[in-house]
């Protein structure tokens, strides 16, 4: 049975059983590239759950202050976001019931687009491996491997690391490569070639706050950039204000971020703002063996002491 | 994490230090500021990350 | 007004002759997307285009714009406040479509109109010429034809090109269009062969919109009845409240005003704001209409399908040009939306 299949036995169940008052998951986006965050409450309505390649937002955006039960579908990334909710306190465990989802990664809409040329994509038939692109007067296969998200690509956990009901085998965890080479690649620039590195990546962006919204750890009552006593940054579209949104946002995820890629889904201008927090979760694992979201008894990384934490940068 | 975070993004290091010192450390504190400020002003003014009058469209 | 004609291997001579007495403008793709750019003489109008990412909004309602300044001191001209000086170089865009050429027309009630004239706006709109280009291939997410707008409309602009093969029937909608032809040394008169050749070119592309969105019933229903609908929160659970549809839309207009202060210096700037942001509605009371999504959801279709209908009574505030159902993060679809308030 499918992965699609299961999730909607499971919801349908839960929400007759009363395990749970809603269940979040995804339907059939309007486009034939999306899906779309859905919110059910009737086990009639567990038919609308789908899963497929383009299931791409973290769902745990939804869930902080929440006050129901809720039943969630998560893959892995999700999961460990669910995690490090439950480590600060923004939803209980017991008010959850994680529909487990091993994850073989997702497809970046924007890399099919730019395989397409121009040409319109109307439907998607996925394989095994690969996906069938179908517009007017055009078909076209494209492997999986080839548009992949860039997260998925580097994705380290694969299976959800929390879960009360798992709808398919886990999956292998991918085995080789190294996940941070594109941060090393940065890190190999000069300063100044860093710096023009990242202003250029933020030149377009609009403060829409699409990363900041669609980041399931942004959930602060006010954000600092809407601060106005004092105000921190400005609004406008100053090329300094954006970078400090950016930077400073970034920073706040750090040791959080478990690289889910929302933020770059979200952007509305195509800005890869994961390679702001790519290089915070680079140092958190090397610094303090720490991958966000893994367990719920652990604290974050930069919520803990250590005696023998690295110092030297401290005079 | 932050100063290699700040660092990554090439904002000179000099900028930001960390010390340790306690209030009944005054001889530390003054000694250490002169070495800090000597250190910024070897690297220059800031060119990054300075907002004069909002850059608008 | 009339109808001329540009020969397709003349397309860059008549940019370039429009470049010696303004700034022309053309969607050129940078990354994967369009972006209206200057013409330095390189560029062409590219036969894939579609629409840009951002809509053309943001050349006559800037993204920041220093509206006043003011210093302290004691000098000349300080502490007061002053128009922040601005030039409003002649500008003309090539290329852009009808439904975003459409929009200035209906953003223009808002800025430019009896009761209020925005300086900015009313300069900014008056020195910019709008060449437009009409969709031969409409995306699967336009819906202009649903919304009073087309792919041939000439609403808004000042001239309308039709390819119609060989050539470029080039139609001077207004004066300025018509000077505008004129200054670029477009005088050949397009025969009556070709101008049936345009007016086919706009029937097949009407009949090619699949998106039919239903909005014929908005204006009669009652507005608490849509306010007070039960699908609102249904609509607004995957929102997540950032600006992407107010910013890429080409009729959303607000903005906020901020003060910017460094050491004497002080600006007066407005930006684009989004009624999805939880600041929109705070009052300086601390008090907050509209605290919760859903309110905000609502709010965004309610002004542009029912609140804008009623006022003007002309049709929906919107173009139909697809660009929150392409972009928005969680795929939320307004013609979805307009189907369930056209049919409660």
């Amino acid at each position: 049975m499918g992965r699609a299949e299961r999730i909607r036995e499971v919801a349908k169940q839960i929400l007759e059983e009363k395990k749970v008052d809603l269940v979040i998951g995804f339907k059939k986006g309007t486009h034939p590239l999306m899906a779309e965050p859905v919110s059910i409450k009737d086990p009639k309505e567990a038919e609308l759950l789908c899963w497929d390649s383009f299931c791409t937002l973290n769902l745990a955006n939804y869930l902080p202050k929440r006050k129901e039960k809720i039943g969630i579908v998560a893959k892995g990334c999700d999961s460990r976001n669910i995690a490090v909710h439950i480590v600060e306190n923004q939803i209980k465990r017991e008010q959850l019931y994680i529909i487990g989802v091993p994850c073989e990664g997702m497809v970046d809409k924007r890399r099919i687009l730019a395989l397409l040329h121009g040409r319109e994509c109307m439907e998607v038939v996925e394989n095994d491996g690969s996906l069938i692109v179908k517009g007017e007067g055009f078909e076209q296969t494209l492997t999986r491997e080839s548009i992949l998200r860039d997260n998925c690509r580097r994705c380290m956990h694969r299976n959800p690391v929390i879960q009360d009901d798992l709808v398919a085998w886990p999956v292998m965890e991918r085995a080789e490569g190294d996940p941070f080479d594109d941060v090393k690649e940065i890190e190999e620039l000069g300063p100044e070639a860093r710096w023009k590195f990242f202003t250029d990546l933020i030149r377009d962006c609009t403060r829409c706050y699409a990363c900041r919204n669609a980041c399931p750890l942004c959930y602060c009552p006010t954000c600092f950039v809407d601060e106005s006593e004092p105000q921190w940054v400005g609004k406008s579209i100053d090329p300094t204000d954006t970078m400090t949104f950016h930077l400073l946002r970034a920073f706040h995820c750090a040791g959080r971020c478990t690289d889910c890629g929302s933020c770059q889904q979200a952007c509305p201008m195509d800005i890869n703002v994961r390679m702001f927090t790519r290089k915070l979760n680079k140092d958190a694992l090397e610094l303090y063996a720490s991958e966000a979201g893994l367990s719920i008894e652990k604290r974050p990384p930069l919520d803990t002491y250590r005696p023998d934490d690295e110092g030297k940068f401290i005079k | 994490m932050l100063k290699r975070f700040l660092e990554h993004a090439g904002i000179e290091p000099e900028r930001l230090q960390f010390s340790w010192i306690s209030s009944s450390e005054a001889g530390k504190f003054a000694e250490l500021a002169r070495e800090v400020i000597e250190a910024v002003r070897k690297v220059g003014p800031p060119k990054k990350l300075v907002k004069g009058r909002a850059e608008v469209s | 007004m009339s109808d001329k004609i540009i020969l397709k291997e003349r397309m860059q001579d008549f940019l370039e002759a429009l470049r010696k007495t303004r700034e022309v403008l053309l969607p050129v793709k940078e990354k994967e997307f369009y972006r209206l750019k200057p013409f330095t003489g390189a560029e062409k109008l590219d036969p894939q285009f579609q629409n840009t990412r951002l809509s053309p909004k943001g050349l006559v309602l800037s993204e920041s714009e220093r509206m006043f300044e003011y210093r302290l001191g004691k000098e000349q001209g300080a502490q007061i406040v002053h128009e922040a000086p601005a030039d409003y170089p002649p500008r003309v865009v090539v290329g852009i479509r009808p439904c975003d050429a459409k929009a200035f027309a209906l953003v223009n009630r808002n800025f430019d109109n009896p009761e209020f004239k925005d300086p900015w706006w009313v300069n900014r709109l008056a020195s910019l010429t709008l060449v437009g280009l009409g969709c031969d291939e409409p995306c699967s997410t336009c819906f202009c034809t649903s919304v009073g707008c087309g792919p041939f409309h000439e609403e808004g602009l000042d001239v309308l090109l039709f390819d119609v093969g060989h050539d470029l029937l080039a139609r001077a909608i207004t004066e300025k269009g018509e000077r505008l032809l004129m200054e670029a040394g477009v005088r050949q008169e397009a025969d009556d062969d070709l101008k049936k050749k345009a007016a086919q070119l706009k029937e097949k592309a009407e009949k090619k919109i699949r998106s039919q969105v239903p909005t014929d019933r908005l204006k009669d229903k009652k507005l608490n009845d849509l306010f007070n609908a039960p699908f609102w929160e249904d609509v607004a659970f995957a929102c997540i409240n950032c600006g992407t549809c107010t910013f890429l839309c080409p009729t959303c207009w607000c903005f906020d005003i901020q003060d910017e202060v460094k050491k004497n210096q002080g600006d007066r700037i407005r930006n684009w704001d989004s009624c999805m942001l939880p600041l929109f509605t705070l009052h300086a009371s601390g008090h907050n209409p509209r605290t919760q999504k859903a309110q905000r959801v609502r709010q965004r279709f309610m002004h542009k399908l029912k609140y804008y209908v009623d006022k003007y009574g002309d049709g929906v505030a919107c173009v139909g040009c697809g660009r929150c159902v392409n972009y928005c993060p969680v795929n939320i679809d307004i013609r979805e939306v307009a189907k369930r308030m056209n049919a409660l």
